[in-house]
């Protein structure tokens, strides 16, 4: 089972599709749950991620604004995809029913 | 202030590993943040990850076995060398005649005098150096904690002289006699002599020559086991000479204390012990290099 902090990350990785990289899945992380999401939490939880073998990291290329320093790229497989499912779906049956889901559903259409 | 700031989490992210610092420094030119959110991430990913290599046994065998006793050690046989060639150093630059000289038999002295002190300060040099290479070598990647670890001992233990206090604390409330009121009160009441010469040799002899091991040590290659078995058994004759020059130091210093104290016995030197580390890692790497000339160890 994935801990919070670890479906955020993948999610966004996935979100990010080709795009993922350190900094991107940082700016997500924080832009959708406003809460800081600081580099220690975030490198720490990609290595363990990717010693669980739900994704692969590589060096990418380097950018003008970064200073010409790579990038870590960062691609969720499939495995890494099951266990995002596996958690959100764990969530889903588990908050049906309780008084915030039915808020949610409310608001949401 | 910002550029400080920008410059010390720079500094701070050298203990990651290459990739991890060009990636989080990337990271964070790209994000924009100020020098202090810099800073402070940084940090936080500097500890957790020496906090994820502290839980192997590795890193604390380096710090329990070798930081802590060689940091004591070193600081306590420094001091005594300082102490011991003190007096000659004042005798011969403070108080220079060219007598010392001219006259045979000062000459005679004043080379025998200088040769002891600089073989004893090369035992003292190969000591640290070997310190350092097994430090370097052992630690790996939590070098940068193990060796600020090591200084601080070494500070601590010139500070503080804790074994030069103690054994007068526990066996005589009389000050010793080396101290300011001894023998050679003159020399020891020079505040020169008392803490700059010994904190100079320990710069000189101690900290750089451990630090020149610990860069070494870092860049040791992987080694055939005869060799490695060979180079290691020089190291560790080499630390336990060490450990037998300080204890003897701390037998004279209990001597010293005793109200009538006893004969101090002629000891043998350890400098062709203290030698075998820097020989073996010599032996090693000039053997390595006659059999594999593109590495380097």
């Amino acid at each position: 089972m994935l801990g919070e902090f670890e479906y955020l990350l993948l999610t966004a990785a996935v979100r990010l599709g080709k795009d993922a990289y350190g900094a991107a899945i940082r700016q997500e992380i924080e832009a959708i749950t406003g809460r800081r999401c600081s580099i220690g939490a975030l490198y720490t939880t990609l290595d363990r991620l990717e010693k669980k073998g739900f994704l692969k990291t590589w060096m990418g290329d380097a950018t003008p604004q970064r200073g010409g320093r790579a990038k870590r790229m960062v691609q969720v497989n499939a495995k890494g995809v099951q266990a995002a499912t596996s958690f959100y779906n764990a969530i889903a049956r588990m908050s049906r029913g309780v008084s915030w889901e039915a808020k949610r559903t409310a608001v949401e259409p | 202030m910002k550029r400080f700031n920008w410059w010390l989490a720079e500094i701070v992210s050298l203990s990651l590993t290459p990739e991890e610092w060009e990636a989080v420094n990337g990271d964070l030119a790209e994000s924009g943040e100020t020098g202090g959110q810099a800073l402070r991430d940084v940090l936080g990913l500097v500890v957790r990850r020496q906090i994820a290599l502290w839980k192997s046994w590795r890193p604390w065998l380096a710090f329990l076995a070798l930081v802590v006793p060689l940091g004591v050690l070193l600081s306590l046989v420094s001091r005594m060398m300082a102490d011991g060639s003190a007096i000659y150093a004042w005798m011969y630059l403070n108080n220079w005649t060219w007598t010392y000289v001219t006259n045979a038999g000062a000459r005679i002295d004043l080379i025998r005098y200088g040769a002891d002190i600089a073989l004893k300060y090369l035992a003292l040099l190969c000591w640290s150096w070997t310190g350092g290479f097994l430090l370097g070598s052992l630690s790996r990647r939590t070098i940068s904690v193990n060796v600020s670890l090591f200084c601080l001992a070494l500070l601590l233990g010139e500070l503080l002289e804790p074994p030069r206090n103690l054994g007068h604390w526990l066996l005589c409330p009389r000050p010793l006699g080396q101290g300011a009121n001894g023998v050679h009160g003159g020399v020891y009441s020079l505040a020169f002599y008392s803490v700059m010469f010994p904190l100079i040799l320990q710069m000189l002899l101690v900290v750089l020559p451990s630090f020149w091991g610990v860069r070494q040590g870092l860049r040791l290659a992987t080694l055939p086991i005869p060799r490695r078995t060979i180079l290691w058994t020089c190291m560790i004759a080499t630390v336990a000479a060490l450990g037998t020059e300080s204890s003897v130091w701390w037998q004279l210093r209990t001597w010293d204390v005793r109200p009538n104290p006893a004969p101090v016995p002629h000891l043998p030197s350890l400098l062709p012990i203290a030698l075998l580390g820097p020989l073996g890692y010599w032996l090693a790497k000039t053997s390595w290099r006659n059999e594999r000339p593109s590495r380097i160890i």
